[in-house]
């Protein structure tokens, strides 16, 4: 399944022990490795990591915020040099990660490369170049790192891209979709540039403290806030109940939860636990409402 | 490596504790290791909540090379898995420290935490029973009451060791995110509690209420770059204490100068070296553990590939950099990709501050002593746990041409690492964890 993981560690090794006792680059172990491939396994090791860490216990605070400060570091330097060059278009379908599952060999690039999560704000990412970003690309000068980006996408969509999230990762999710399968106009209607609100949410989950202080700290509309009642009809609602809802409004469109109803098959205790957990759902809804 | 004379010291094979199986129980994993001020008693804590306390024999006087063996003095459950309902995840029973309270008298206290509880443990020793009730049989059956004829004083009589363990105090609810560390204050009556965001003081006699002295937490979490990874309070001056955070920088704060301290007095950050810049700078940047010297003049820090030194007095740089590793900067996408690269070792002084410790991955532990400018490999394993066995100092080579003896970066195993470290306070005696084995080493005595 993590085939990237088992390519690359097999390449880092046979660089190492070939590799000379030279001062190491900035890439430690695989100095033939042109930078922007490294960057961009470092990029998505980074994602998968993040999406990966559905569990039954709470994930490290510690280690996401490490994580997702090297993913926007990659990320501004990425956009840094996309906006040196030109515009990268940021989009992928409603569905995936991937924009095309066969391996790519050589040739143009496709249309629509691959997935650069929004992450939120960049010095660089307002709105304006947001409408840029989200336009196709046809500059063949970016092929190369298209190319690369979509041979890895490839790998990604072998591993069941969307594994069901820990409550501070799956809105983040929602927020890609929401945001580039929906045109851009929607998102130039917001107050933040697309995607801010996912690293909000990514942190979402943690701010509902188990203490007894839980109701003074939250206005009395975030409580409910956070639980979404539109999911009761929906038969789609998957893993986003068997965590905490993200503060921000959760809205699913068609579009947004029709990733999720791919991820059923990916075995997780979360989804297991938040069919059964509508009732428990209920119970605290009326047990809030009451006090 | 000299604990304090000049000569080399010797380390020595003395007790392994655990299973001798490779098969690994989970909640067997030992998570904390702390010896009590005296050294007398050694505390381990694992993953199923359990704490196991170690007691150190009586000195025989007929083997003065001898040490007194560690065995086992009191073994208890200390949390219990519990479920976050609003939240739908489980809190994990697994006990990240254990901090000995100073003893006050024929009992010993110590407070254990996990995720978010804090308790307060009183281990206390029955050697005597009442026998000679008045009213009641011995096996606890009342008396009939005709049968009553004179009257008879309970008397204490000796009986079979019994070392109970009662929580006293239960310190809860106080932490939204996951508690790192615990530190009891100088004054012995007040302890802070650390988690990702947050710092909290508590009275140890006052479990319904804590204070906030530190907190990180952005007004907009989208905006969180930086998490508290570890604080400890000074060992003499009650209102200091530090944290430490995963940007690779300690706040020294002063409790005296606000409530909220928020603002650090000082801030200790050494700048990075651009030469050695890479993806996982800042990953590798952020401290594990902070632990103050026991003269409170200098803190260590631990990193992902080296210990560093600090003088209380200078923030612009540590005064002493030692590399724990530097072998695995080569290696760091793998240790990435493995999650490795997130293990968080901790760090210890000896007692008289001259040496500090820090465990490695392959069950190796470093020494560097810093008087003498030396350094020492050792390795926690089944094959060197002889009685008494000299431990043969080890060597990594990072690449390149492999020495006799010496092992390859590449032959590491890095699912056998050595987190948790502990020094006795006066001796030179050492608890180093692998897995789920505690080994207990001292130096050779002649």
């Amino acid at each position: 399944r993590y085939m990237l993981g088992r390519g690359v560690k097999r390449k880092l090794s046979d660089y190492d022990e070939s590799m000379a006792a030279g001062p190491p680059g900035p890439f430690d172990s695989s100095p033939a490795l042109p930078y922007p491939q490294q960057r961009q396994l470092v990029l998505n090791m980074c994602l998968r990591k993040l999406q990966s860490c559905c569990l039954k216990v709470e994930p490290s605070l510690h280690r996401s915020v490490l994580l997702s400060n090297t993913l926007r570091q990659i990320q501004g330097e990425m956009l840094n040099e996309d906006c040196n060059t030109s515009p990268l278009a940021v989009q992928s379908d409603g569905n995936s990660y991937s924009v095309d599952t066969s391996p790519y060999i050589g040739g143009n690039p496709p249309a629509t490369p691959a997935h650069i999560p929004d992450l939120p704000p960049l010095p660089l990412y307002s709105q304006a170049e947001e409408a840029n970003l989200m336009t196709m690309p046809s500059d063949n000068g970016m092929s190369s790192t298209i190319s690369s980006h979509v041979r890895v996408a490839g790998f990604l969509k072998d591993m069941s891209p969307l594994p069901a999230f820990p409550s501070w990762a799956e809105n983040e999710e929602l927020d890609f979709f929401s945001s580039s399968s929906s045109s851009s106009s929607e998102d130039e209607g917001n107050d933040h540039p697309a995607g801010s609100r996912s690293l909000d949410s990514l942190f979402g989950s943690f701010e509902i403290p188990n203490s007894t202080s839980y109701l003074t700290d939250l206005a009395f509309d975030d409580i409910f806030e956070d639980i979404d009642t539109s999911m009761y009809d929906s038969s789609d609602f998957t893993s986003v109940l068997s965590f905490t809802a993200p503060r921000s409004s959760v809205s699913p469109s068609e579009d947004s939860l029709k990733p999720f109803s791919t991820c059923s098959s990916f075995s997780s205790n979360g989804i297991q636990i938040c069919v059964t957990d509508l009732n428990d759902l209920d119970h605290i809804m009326e047990i809030l409402v009451e006090s | 490596m000299a604990g304090g004379g000049g000569n080399d010291v010797q380390w020595c094979f003395s007790q392994v504790k655990g299973a001798i199986d490779d098969d690994v129980a989970e909640a067997d994993i030992i998570s904390t290791v702390e010896f009590n001020h005296s050294g007398e008693l050694l505390a381990t804590g694992d993953k199923g909540g359990r704490v196991v306390i170690f007691q150190q024999e009586p000195e025989n006087k007929s083997q003065p090379q001898c040490r007194g063996e560690y065995n086992v003095y009191s073994t208890f459950q200390s949390h219990e898995p519990e479920f976050d309902y609003l939240k739908s995840l489980e809190i994990e029973e697994k006990i990240n420290k254990i901090r000995w309270l100073p003893q006050k008298n024929a009992a010993q206290f110590l407070l254990s935490t996990n995720d978010k509880t804090i308790k307060l443990w009183k281990i206390s020793e029955r050697d005597k029973r009442p026998e000679g009730y008045n009213l009641k049989e011995e096996d606890g059956r009342y008396r009939d009451p005709t049968t009553v004829t004179t009257l008879r004083v309970p008397v204490f009589r000796p009986m079979d060791l019994m070392v109970e363990a009662s929580p006293r105090r239960v310190f809860a609810n106080a932490h939204t995110y996951h508690i790192n560390s615990i530190s009891v204050n100088s004054d012995y009556e007040t302890y802070l509690s650390a988690d990702d965001l947050r710092v909290n003081l508590w009275h140890l006699e006052i479990t319904d209420r804590s204070f906030n002295i530190v907190d990180i937490k952005p007004a907009n979490m989208e905006e969180l770059t930086e998490v508290i990874t570890a604080a400890e309070f000074h060992p003499n001056q009650c209102n200091t204490f530090v944290y430490s955070s995963s940007k690779g920088t300690i706040r020294l704060c002063d409790m005296r100068a606000s409530a909220l301290c928020d603002k650090h007095s000082k801030l200790f950050e050494e700048p990075e070296d651009p030469s050695n810049r890479s993806f996982f700078s800042e990953i590798i940047s952020s401290i594990s553990d902070v632990k103050f010297s026991h003269n409170g003049r200098y803190m260590m820090t631990r990193d992902y590939l080296s210990v560093k030194i600090w003088d209380l007095n200078m923030e612009s740089r540590p005064v002493e950099t030692y590399q724990v590793g530097e072998y695995l900067r080569s290696k760091l996408c793998s240790l990435y990709e493995n999650d490795c690269i997130f293990d968080k070792f901790e760090c210890c002084w000896n007692g008289n501050d001259s040496v500090v410790m820090t465990g490695s991955y392959n069950n190796f532990f470093r020494m560097f002593d810093r008087g003498q400018k030396k350094d020492v490999t050792l390795e926690a394993s089944r094959e060197s746990s002889k009685p008494r066995a000299v431990l043969k100092p080890r060597k990594v080579c990072g690449g390149g041409k492999r020495k006799k003896d010496e092992i390859s970066v590449d032959s590491l195993d890095f699912n056998k690492k050595i987190l948790h470290t502990a020094w006795h306070p006066q001796e030179n005696i050492i608890a180093v964890a692998t897995t789920n084995n505690l080994y207990i080493f001292q130096d050779k005595l002649n």
